[in-house]
């Protein structure tokens, strides 16, 4: 029979023996992959998006900028099996009207996943469920997610939603290709990767839905470690808006405001 | 030689009689209404609360850190006679002690039941985010009952040094815990409203007040419905300890209000926050937070408030009011949006969102605070943490 005393030696013995390899085992060197290559970013032209929406205003005789679905987001919930609740807005990109006065014209911005260098909701992750990828998209590991939502609190952009019913009941078609979810996780606008990726791998040159179903070219996406790609063309020539740029998490996502 | 202690007889209450039963039912059937709650919201997901995507922290998370606060706050009733030397306060400190396990079970259990996949809940073992302040609370959490059960053991086993060290090192650890508790919510440097260096030791203070907050009413009942003898003078003397805990919490929600006011770019959101009925939490900041601890201030003030009834009124009262602060340090900062476009004079949509705690969420509170007590009822009977007197033994009554 095992005394006390010894049984608690090795219970102490065993859990330091654990630590240390797991301790050890931060330290190993990491390999990158390809996707190092990359660093997936997006500039939205203000301008075109303003007339985009005031467009659907007009010929849809809507004045309020929260009833507006405009194509980036209608294609963007159907392709990413986004529900269609009317008790929660679901939806990865929110428009917002913002005005610099009270008589100013307003400009519509759509503000999704800011893909930050310094990600908050990476930061906070009690899990490890959200993790930036070496392309620079930060994804939501559905099976690693606990649902706490830190990383909304966490998030100063309010771009992440939880999934508060089942998405089942809300969804009208499904795409097999992108994640399915169920209810209790969180959600967010992660650039298409399955379908960057899918092109990535087949050569082509990769968008993500909105940038494609945009009619006015408003949404650039690019490689931000090509100088060659036009997103980086653009952050060469033109003024672009950050949001929140004083917190210092550098998002991807840029907003070019001023023309050419 | 070492000096001579005082010791105490710990005795198992009887707990044979109708009304010992009918209080255990009372907690056993809120309990049991907590559990269906929680069995609906498993079933059909978060949307029985009345959180949102704007909203998605509330009551829960507001029962997390008062949970946690009670047990950081019994702990350290529990090692006043340990650390601090005050050996009239041992009496309390083995059923103090059991409290502040059970409260950290509850707290945990307000996790589990917040978190919208709890199947998952294992990761938080699995893969550990050392950047995450909230990954490093998970591990004091789980070590922090540990360390209450290893410290009311080693009571058990009345080894006087090593409950002295244990003592020690608990009241550490529930400094720490709750520090970092206090961290989940001030290190979040999105919202200005949650942003404070403050947040943790203000979390401490609010841990004694409201664990002494439970600690005193429970305790006088318990002594008087178990028929012990009982001092009055050593619940004044905790009580009095809550009062100035009190005062100091009143004194850091005026320097934080005046801080978030002093701003230009918070000033407006924070007086609207406190001041505009739009949402619930003007009525809980100025009425449950303020009013209810002017008020427990004013008992412990009063000519009465040496009397048995004012110490379990000021008690239950400056529970409550903690409570109320939780929830604002919790609900305001999201109710009132994030400003993502700050400076632009207009910017929509801006919703202040009030949030309104649906039943299911009021069910598993009460549900795992009666969990609580339940625990407490069934402990004092099969476990010996009560003092057969709980009175100042002098040092002429030494006992061998």
């Amino acid at each position: 029979m095992i005394s006390r005393r010894k049984f608690l030696v090795l219970v102490t013995a065993s859990a330091a023996t654990i630590a240390t390899g797991k301790a050890l085992s931060i330290g190993e060197e990491e390999h990158k992959s390809e996707l190092s290559n990359y660093e997936w970013g997006m500039i939205i032209d203000v301008d075109k998006c303003t007339q985009c929406i005031k467009e659907i205003m007009e010929k849809e005789g809507i004045d309020d900028v929260e009833k507006v679905k405009p194509p980036c987001i209608r294609e963007c919930d159907k392709a990413n099996n986004v529900p269609e609740s009317e008790k929660y807005y679901y939806s990865l990109i929110r428009i917002y009207e913002v005005r610099e006065r009270e008589d100013a014209a307003p400009l519509y911005f759509p503000v999704m996943c800011q893909e930050c260098e310094h990600p908050a909701c990476v930061q906070v992750c009690l899990t490890k469920a959200s993790y930036r990828r070496e392309d620079g998209i930060i994804v939501v590991d559905l099976h690693r997610c606990i649902g706490c939502r830190y990383c909304m609190i966490a998030c100063p952009y309010n771009a992440r939603r939880f999934l508060w019913e089942p998405p089942e009941e809300h969804l009208r078609v499904v795409n097999p290709e992108a994640p399915i979810r169920k209810h209790g996780v969180v959600m967010k606008c992660e650039f298409c990767l399955w379908k960057i990726d899918r092109e990535r791998a087949e050569n082509k040159e990769p968008k993500p839905v909105c940038v494609e179903a945009c009619p006015h070219k408003a949404l650039i996406f690019g490689n931000l470690k090509d100088p060659n790609s036009e997103v980086s063309k653009i952050l060469k020539t033109s003024k672009v808006l950050t949001l929140r740029a004083y917190l210092g998490t550098n998002p991807k996502v840029k907003y070019k405001l001023w023309g050419d | 030689m070492g000096v001579e202690v005082p010791k105490i007889d710990f005795k198992k209450i009887d707990g044979s009689s109708p009304g010992y039963y009918a209080i255990c039912a009372i907690w056993l059937i809120i309990c049991l209404i907590g559990v269906y709650a929680y069995y609906l919201q498993w079933i059909h997901g978060e949307q029985l609360t009345g959180l949102n995507n704007q909203v998605p922290w509330g009551f829960g998370i507001a029962a997390v850190c008062y949970f946690i606060g009670a047990s950081a706050g019994s702990l350290i009733v529990s090692a006043l006679s340990g650390v601090f030397e005050k050996e009239e306060f041992k009496i309390f400190s083995r059923s103090a002690a059991f409290f502040a396990a059970a409260m950290i079970v509850a707290a945990m259990g307000a996790i589990f039941t917040d978190i919208g996949n709890p199947a998952n809940s294992i990761n938080f073992l699995i893969h550990f985010n050392p950047t995450s302040i909230f990954s490093w609370n998970a591990f004091l959490y789980s070590s922090y009952f540990a360390v209450c059960f290893v410290y009311l053991l080693a009571q058990f086993e009345e080894k006087k040094f090593l409950v002295r060290c244990i003592a020690v090192f608990a009241v550490g650890w529930a400094v720490l815990v709750h520090s970092g508790t206090g961290g989940i919510i001030g290190f979040v440097y999105s919202n200005d409203f949650y942003h404070s260096s403050l947040t943790p030791p203000l979390f401490i203070i609010s841990a004694i007040a409201s664990g002494l907050g439970l600690l005193i009413p429970t305790y006088i009942l318990t002594f008087k419905w178990t028929k012990r003898e009982y001092d009055l003078d050593l619940l004044w003397t905790l009580t009095k300890i809550m009062g100035a805990m009190v005062i100091l919490l009143i004194y850091c929600f005026a320097v934080e209000g005046f801080e978030k006011g002093y701003m230009p770019a918070s000033h407006e959101a924070f007086l609207r926050m406190i001041t505009s009925p739009e949402t619930p939490v003007v009525y809980v900041y100025w009425i449950g937070q303020i009013g209810l601890m002017l008020l427990a201030l004013a008992i412990m003030l009063s000519p009465f408030r040496k009397r048995e009834w004012a110490m379990i009124a000021a008690g239950l009262i400056v529970a409550v009011a903690v409570f109320c602060e939780r929830y604002t340090l919790v609900v305001p900062g999201l109710s009132y949006p994030y400003e993502v476009f700050a400076g632009y004079e207009v910017v929509k949509p801006f919703h202040i969102v009030p949030y309104y705690p649906s039943w299911t969420e009021w069910a598993i509170v009460f549900g795992l605070l009666a969990g609580v007590y339940l625990a407490y009822c069934i402990g004092i009977k099969i476990f010996a943490l009560l003092p057969e007197k709980a009175v100042k033994i002098e040092k002429g009554e030494v006992k061998k």
